[in-house]
């Protein structure tokens, strides 16, 4: 069993080898200034607690980092990386979520997922994407409980459960079939907010008159951040442009995203509406992508350069895997969302698919950048 | 359960390596090189398939009518190890280019607690001859998908920093947990939805 | 060690758990270790393994429906883990290696040590997972006390995670490095041959 010989003057790390501080600590606080509007849009319409829970996510990775820094005698890695991880883990954690819980996800990613594998760049999965898995199925009724945005009128029919849990529970319920998502929500008394009617009414009346269809009210609640989720995955938007800030500082490109999102759409609109009842190519694609954290994930969570393969090749088959396992688990599994699990499970193949997607010269690959 | 409910369960829900802990031996002692470990995944799944049907028959046919079914674990042990032994000597006999990929593998079958455990699975689950063969198969297909992915993953850690006291096995099950969290994504509500 | 402890690993869900396949794996083993040497003389090279592991099989149904008998629920919570003791690694290993060579008194005490590090072991192991993962220690009932021991602020909300498959493996994994750790940093002259790998 070979266990790597420390005393050997050439070691081959796994790409990326170098880890020049500079470069990275400008990456991981691009990336952390970029996700902050998002999170902020989160303590807006969620209230204070989120905060406590951001920070609590936050303190408690530095916290980790430091330690595991000292314990391992790193020199130490301020470079934004645990803020970065803690941000990420704080997001996807419910509103009202107990603090011991993030503090649990931080820990677990940074001390368990990253530094037990040798700290950054070590690691084969995303710290905190496994971070949330492994609270979220240590503690289940904790991390299922959502708040509603103060954007939407009260609506005591369906407090604390979120969109897609509705769903999955009216699939449940009525034996399979749900119609459309977003009909099925108005009837379950899930409301709208003032601002998605007139949007979606001057849309309508302006721009997609002329091109012939109209859309129905609330997809723009989804996009702009009016509904249940988790902190940091609600505004669409705000995600979005963060998006573009990344894609054109080129730290993130475009393959992870692009498979992803087009195995994900496109299974979704194909075979989404045969298990909703709404018959095959009816499926609900804008719905399925504004919610669930889909966008975090695919943009954020999936593009991570340590967990994910190295060629274009490899890229694509991953950004389309995930994007299988997203569709699998959210309609048929029991886990409403999907996004985080399908990616650690991506992550476990990575290696997998590294192996099969060598580049022809071992060694002199072109690289991502 | 119908057959792509066993395959999907035993592949993904209740993978051999992931879910039961059968099969760890030979996958922590023999996962640091990938060909080792798809001679090894071929062998065992091979020898599980039969040893499945094996043992049903042997139950059903032998053990149950005469009441002596507190006898299946030694039976179904022997049966086991006589089909590695066997199989060993055949491939040898007949088929001597695949011994160089397998031959090394059939020694360490013999004790293999996936193979004993699908035989006690099958039977306690009530299957019948034809589900039992599928389950012996898609065990198999579990325990080679398992270790492909943690061999791939040990050949990647092998050059990675990881601290001294963890090299080894301490970071193969460590990984081995997190690859177990990820396989919870599989669970009977997807396996019932999407297959009845 | 570790080997030996593969399909065990499922049933460290409670420390009760861990005591009874450690006690059943120790009973195997030394009772077969004794067999074993005392036929050592009778059985022919060639059928060996063989008998081996037919004699083992043999002590496994023993202890297996002598637990069914006397301890149903715990036999149940061991299920198949306790049949599968006899393809157990360690037990074949160790009785192919000593069975052999040493004499009966040798035999026997080494076991029984190897037996009980075993059981320590899982029995650790089950306790870390069954306070995290549940928030209770659960023992044999004796009389009054039901067995179990809950504890206070984990009891409510405890980690679920720890009781299933991925929490064992974490466990292992931790243990056989701090296990590992202490060894680094304390150098012995001998390692003890039992962990060295079968």
């Amino acid at each position: 069993m070979s266990t790597g010989s420390r005393s050997a003057p050439v070691t081959v790390a796994s790409s990326p080898q170098f880890f020049d501080s500079a470069h990275t600590r400008r990456i991981m606080w691009t990336v952390s200034a970029v996700l902050t509007p998002a999170a902020a849009w989160g303590v807006y319409v969620f209230g204070i607690h989120a905060f406590f829970v951001l920070f609590a996510s936050i303190i408690a990775a530095v916290i980790g980092e430091g330690v595991m820094a000292r314990i391992l005698n790193r020199r130490t890695l301020r470079d934004g990386s645990a803020v970065l991880t803690g941000l990420m883990v704080g997001m996807t954690m419910p509103p009202a979520v107990p603090v011991y819980i993030p503090v649990v996800a931080s820990l677990f990613a940074i001390i368990v997922v990253k530094w037990t594998f040798g700290g950054l760049g070590s690691n084969w999965m995303n710290p905190a994407l496994a971070g949330r898995v492994f609270v979220y199925f240590s503690w289940t009724p904790a991390m299922t409980g959502w708040t509603m945005p103060s954007t939407l009128p009260q609506a005591d029919a369906v407090s604390g459960a979120s969109m897609l849990g509705l769903i999955k529970q009216g699939l449940s319920g009525t034996g399979g079939h749900v119609g459309s998502p977003l009909r099925f929500l108005r009837d379950a008394g899930f409301p709208v907010s003032t601002t998605d009617t007139a949007v979606t009414d001057w849309l309508n009346q302006h721009v997609l008159h002329a091109l012939g269809f109209s859309i129905p009210g609330g997809y723009v609640d989804p996009f702009l951040g009016n509904i249940p989720g988790s902190i940091g995955e609600v505004s669409a938007a705000l995600l979005l442009l963060g998006t573009v800030v990344l894609l054109a500082r080129r730290i993130i490109t475009w393959e992870i995203p692009a498979s992803y999102f087009l195995s994900f759409a496109l299974l979704t609109w194909v075979f989404g509406g045969a298990r909703y009842g709404t018959g095959l190519f009816g499926g609900d694609i804008l719905f399925q992508l504004f919610t669930g954290g889909f966008i975090l994930g695919a943009f954020y969570m999936a593009t991570d350069t340590v967990t994910t393969p190295l060629t274009s090749a490899g890229m694509l088959i991953y950004g389309g895997g995930a994007g299988i396992l997203t569709f699998l688990i959210r309609f048929y599994g029991a886990v409403p969302e999907g996004v985080a699990l399908a990616i650690i499970l991506m992550n476990v193949f990575t290696p997998l698919i590294n192996r099969y997607t060598r580049p022809g010269r071992y060694g002199l690959s072109e690289g991502r950048r | 359960m119908s057959y792509a409910g066993i395959i999907l369960t035993f592949v993904f829900v209740n993978n051999f390596v992931l879910t039961r802990f059968l099969g760890l031996c030979p996958v922590i002692s023999n996962s640091d090189r990938l060909d080792h470990a798809l001679g090894l995944g071929a062998a065992v799944t091979f020898i599980m398939s039969l040893a499945s049907l094996g043992s049903w028959l042997l139950f059903h046919i032998v053990l149950q009518p005469l009441g002596i079914e507190f006898l299946q674990t030694v039976t179904f042990v022997l049966i086991s190890a006589g089909l590695v032994q066997l199989t060993s000597h055949l491939v040898s006999r007949f088929v001597p280019v695949l011994e160089r990929f397998v031959g090394s593998y059939f020694s360490l079958i013999t004790t293999n607690c996936a193979v004993l455990g699908i035989t006690l699975i099958a039977v306690r689950s009530d299957y019948n001859a034809g589900e039992s063969l599928v389950a012996g198969i898609s065990a198999g297909a579990g325990f080679v998908l398992a270790l492909l992915l943690v061999s791939t993953l040990r050949e990647k850690l092998d050059h990675e920093w990881v601290p001294e006291p963890f090299r080894g096995t301490p970071i193969a099950f460590i990984s081995m947990g997190l690859m177990a969290m990820a396989f919870m994504a599989f669970d009977r509500a997807l396996l019932v939805n999407l297959v009845g | 060690m570790a080997l030996g402890l593969c399909p065990a690993l499922a049933v460290t869900t409670r420390v009760v758990n861990g005591l009874g396949i450690g006690a059943a794996l120790t009973f195997v083993l030394v009772s077969s270790n004794v067999i074993i040497a005392l036929l050592r003389d009778v059985i022919p090279e060639r059928g060996r393994l063989t008998s081996y592991i037919a004699v083992i099989a043999s002590l496994v149904t023993v202890v297996d429906l002598t637990m069914q008998a006397y301890t149903p629920r715990l036999s149940e919570q061991l299920g198949i883990y306790v049949p599968l003791l006899a393809v157990n690694c360690l037990i074949l290993g160790r009785s192919q290696a000593f069975a052999r060579r040493s004499e009966g008194g040798h035999t026997v005490l080494d076991s029984l040590g190897i037996g009980l590090g075993f059981t320590v072991s899982l029995t650790v192991i089950s306790l870390v997972r069954e306070v995290l993962g549940a928030g209770s220690i659960t023992l044999f009932p004796m009389g009054n006390f039901s067995g179990i021991v809950k504890i206070p602020v984990l009891s409510d909300s405890p980690a679920r995670i720890m009781v299933l498959a991925a929490g064992a493996f974490l466990v292992t994994g931790y243990l056989k490095a701090l296990f590992n750790w202490t060894r680094m940093h304390q150098p012995r002259s001998a390692q003890p041959s039992q962990e060295r790998a079968v």
